[in-house]
């Protein structure tokens, strides 16, 4: 059976050519363009991944608002906000939330289909025994390539999709400086230079929560980023 | 002009203040005189009018200029000796007639003392040359000699000559020649005195031996036998009828003459017949008659004739104006004023009138003259009180009118100060001067500060308008591209797939410039919650020049830092992308092969980082601007540059507590950046 993708987008132009790629990609698409009867569909059932606009119409945080309620009804529904809006803030909310990726709506369809792919190839790993194959070990750093996961000390690290990417990016080639441009590519998206600057934050603050010693890291001030392995 | 000079030029109105008063003081002044004159005109009138009756005093009026030439025999105080000086005439120098000699000038006095004539005649003379037997009396050659006659006759009987010359300097023997012979005068007193260049004869002679007419003859030789020129006080044949003073007139003036008025007595032509009556001598000194109150005095009121000049003429004969015009037939009036002791005479000539003949001949004028210190003294006093009073006061609101100028035009200098700091300090919210007070200037400084304000959110609103642009753009080019990318996914022929790559290619531009206009609220975002790290710029920058020599190898990078260490606090990845824009700039604006150079140095407490590229220098009228938003220095072929990069720049400068500047460099242009330093302790 064909997974369910539900989008909710006030603008009828891209809700239609959303939908209709997603369609070719031979997913099940369900289009809203209000917060309303998207609950209310969602009340008979839910679907498999939802692709959710911050701002829909006068509902201005109506997208937010919608993430809540569905973290709320399951735990492990990938969300993904779209959106126009490109602030940090924003971006930074729609995590806290429990969205799994963040993206704006410049991202090329290619891109997004690429992310929801792989997430669902990560809703579909979870449900499997874990694989050894699909381990990488750097140190103090395990990531499973299949569920897109990743632990330090044995800790979960909880990172979006880019995220995990960009780690595992810069974690495949210890010692290698990634620039920005092969970081991008391996995060499947196009991202400017202060996005990137922020992901690279975030994901060491998110190491450094779990153990405040955490320096792997490293930044190539004008060139880049490289994993640092002991 | 400023206006401080415009309230200055204003202020020279007040000084009508004193011409208003002195036009008063005039206009005072002339209408008391005026009144006196008319008193002093009926008093004349009368007077002549009693003097008239005794038209047989008046000598007969002798036609034209012929009248100069009668003689005027002076009043004398006490008898004079016959010794060849005039001193002890006690007349003035200017009563001598003078006529021209052929070595110099003649002069020659006549005067009466009692019923005896005196005669003083002064002759310059190079050669004098003295008489004979033969030629002491006779003049007809051939030898001849210096001498003076008096020529008196009694028409219209013959004339009489007294002939003076000297066998010798001292006293000589008169001669008195007529048609029948000559004899020595025995009665008449005479002295011939040598001085040098020429001589004096002074003479004494009964008035009785005398006839009416009376005149000179100066008979000058340089040597016996050359015939002597002849200089007579008179042109005609005969001389003219010598004026005499009246007695008859002068007991008359005598009874009628008040204290404090002269009466003088003229004949037809002018001659005094006689003068009677003084006029009052103020001996009270006034200092404001000298100096430049003085001036200005005779500025303002009518200057007049000095009271000298109202004295009766030494001469004899009155010339004055006014007299004049008595004789004419006209009365008038002349004023006079003191020099210096506040004296003032006014004075009113009146023909007098024969009314006996048909035709009313003037038989001459009467001249009236009184002393009017009383009017010019007060006025003299009230115009200094008044010149220095309005003076004060002139310069009293002079003083005022330009302080307050000054303090004016210092309100407005603050204020256009004040507004142009705001301007380029870009502070625009702050208070302007005078924007409490109820005037003009405080309207304008609240017209002003609404202005800036105005342009303060015009200049926010032009901050914000790339980001809110890029954001409104972005859900349209999403539209577009998720369009062109289902297309790609139809069964297309070659040309569309051509136009869709050419389409995605455009809205990929189109892409790249919405995040590079967004990007100064990103990194304004980024700023806000940026947590600052401590690093040492100096490392970081070595890495990242290392960098641009891999991004830019058409260009060679130069650093330079003398610093072991620059410890500082931030965020180095918002510097290094600062460093980009500087960066990004600096290899816009220079050619290929070129060096740039950028450098760190401590400056105080302060890290300066410097990129300096070599390429034009700044245009003057952009320096001010060059940080604002959308504005680029780059010509046509690089408009792509929306010229957000060096307020970006700015951003991140004055996002770390530093500033950013440019200047023009010999051959280049040099970006500063000045952040705070970390204390390495």
């Amino acid at each position: 059976m064909a997974k369910r993708i539900a989008i909710i987008e006030d603008e009828a132009a891209i809700r239609d050519n959303y939908s209709a790629a997603f369609r070719r990609e031979g997913y099940a698409v369900d289009a809203f363009d209000a917060r309303e009867p998207a609950l209310n569909a969602f009340d008979n059932r839910l679907p498999d991944l939802v692709v959710i606009d911050i701002n829909l119409k006068d509902d201005v945080e109506g997208g937010f608002e919608l993430c809540r309620e569905l973290r709320a009804r399951s735990a492990d529904l990938p969300i993904i906000f779209l959106t126009a809006r490109d602030s940090e803030f924003d971006a930074v909310s729609g995590l806290r939330l429990g969205a799994d990726d963040y993206l704006t709506k410049d991202i090329s369809l290619p891109h997004l289909m690429a992310r929801i792919a792989a997430l669902f190839r990560r809703l579909d790993a979870m449900k499997k025994p874990q694989g050894v194959a699909s381990r990488l070990s750097r140190g103090d750093l395990t990531i499973d390539t299949e569920r897109m996961t990743v632990h330090w000390q044995e800790h979960t690290v909880s990172l979006t999709l880019t995220e995990f990417w960009l780690v595992h990016a810069m974690a495949r080639y210890p010692g290698h400086v990634k620039n920005r441009q092969q970081l991008m590519d391996a995060a499947q998206a196009v991202l400017d230079d202060n996005t990137i600057t922020s992901h690279i934050k975030r994901i060491r603050r998110k190491f450094i929560g779990i153990d405040s010693d955490f320096d792997a890291i490293e930044t190539v001030y004008g060139m880049g980023y490289r994993w640092l392995s002991e | 002009m400023t206006l401080k000079r415009q309230l200055l030029l204003v202020t020279l109105l007040a000084l009508l203040l004193p011409w208003a008063g002195c036009e008063f003081i005039r206009e005072t002044e002339s209408a008391l005189r005026g009144g006196q004159q008319q008193m002093l005109a009926g008093t004349a009138r009368a007077l002549a009018n009693s003097l008239a009756v005794y038209a047989e005093e008046y000598p007969d009026r002798i036609a034209g200029g012929l009248a100069a030439e009668q003689l005027f025999l002076h009043t004398l105080a006490k008898p004079p000796r016959i010794d060849g000086y005039i001193d002890d005439w006690l007349l003035n120098q200017s009563s001598l007639r003078s006529m021209r000699g052929p070595d110099g000038p003649i002069r020659m006095a006549l005067a009466s003392y009692g019923r005896t004539v005196y005669i003083y005649v002064d002759v310059r003379d190079r050669n004098v040359v003295y008489a004979t037997a033969d030629t002491l009396v006779l003049d007809d050659g051939p030898l001849y000699a210096d001498r003076v006659t008096l020529v008196s006759s009694n028409p219209p009987y013959l004339e009489e000559r007294f002939v003076f010359s000297a066998e010798a300097p001292g006293a000589i023997v008169s001669y008195k020649q007529d048609d029948y012979g000559f004899a020595p005068e025995p009665a008449i007193a005479a002295h011939w005195q040598d001085v040098p260049g020429g001589y004096r004869l002074e003479a004494r002679i009964p008035l009785d031996m005398l006839g009416t007419d009376l005149g000179f003859v100066i008979s000058n030789t340089d040597s016996p036998d050359q015939k002597p020129l002849r200089i007579s006080s008179f042109s005609g044949r005969a001389p003219l009828p010598a004026i005499r003073p009246s007695a008859e007139l002068l007991s008359v003036a005598q009874s009628l003459v008040q204290p404090g008025m002269r009466i003088l007595v003229t004949d037809a032509s002018g001659w005094r017949l006689t003068a009677t009556g003084s006029l009052p001598i103020t001996t009270r000194n006034n200092s404001f008659g000298k100096g430049w109150s003085r001036r200005i005095y005779d500025w303002l009121v009518e200057a007049g004739k000095t009271t000298a000049s109202a004295e009766p003429d030494p001469s004899g004969r009155e010339q004055q104006a006014y007299v004049s015009a008595a004789l004419d037939g006209r009365e008038m009036a002349a004023w006079f004023r003191g020099d210096d002791n506040g004296l003032a005479i006014v004075a009113v000539a009146a023909p007098i009138i024969d009314n006996n003949t048909e035709d009313n001949d003037i038989l001459g004028a009467l001249v009236l003259q009184q002393g009017t210190d009383a009017i010019l003294s007060l006025t003299n006093e009230s115009l200094a009180r008044l010149i220095n009073l309005t003076l004060i006061a002139t310069l009293l609101v002079a003083g005022t009118l330009v302080g307050y100028a000054s303090w004016l035009s210092r309100r407005i200098r603050h204020l256009s100060v004040a507004a142009v700091t705001a301007l380029e300090t870009e502070t625009l919210h702050a208070a302007l001067p005078s924007a409490l007070a109820e005037d003009e200037i405080g309207d304008l400084s609240r017209s002003f500060s609404s202005v800036l304000q105005q342009l303060g959110e015009y200049n926010a609103y032009l901050r914000t308008l790339a980001s809110k642009l890029s954001h409104e753009l972005r859900t349209p080019l999403a539209i577009v591209t998720s369009s062109l990318e289902n297309l790609e996914h139809e069964a297309l022929d070659d040309a569309s797939a051509g136009y869709i790559t050419r389409a995605q290619e455009g809205t990929d531009r189109l892409r790249r410039i919405l995040t590079a206009m967004s990007e100064a609220s990103r990194v304004e975002e980024l700023m806000a919650h940026a947590e600052p790290e401590s690093f040492d710029f100096r490392k970081v920058l070595l890495s990242t020049v290392d960098a641009y020599r891999d991004v830019y190898p058409e260009r060679r990078f130069d650093f330079e830092c003398a610093l072991t260490g620059a410890p500082a606090m931030g965020s180095p990845e918002l510097l290094i992308q600062m460093l980009d824009k500087l960066v990004d700039n600096a290899v816009g604006f220079s050619a290929s092969d070129d060096t740039i150079r950028i450098g760190l140095a401590k400056e105080g407490d302060n890290l300066l980082l410097t990129v300096m590229n070599p390429g034009p220098s700044l245009p003057e009228r952009m320096r001010a601007q060059l940080f604002d938003s959308m504005v680029s220095m780059r010509g046509g072929e690089n408009s792509r540059h929306l010229g957000l990069g060096l307020y970006v720049a700015k951003l991140i400068a004055e996002g770390h507590g530093g500033s950013i500047a440019a200047d023009n460099v010999p051959d280049g242009v040099v970006f500063e950046v000045r952040i705070p330093g970390q204390d390495s302790r």
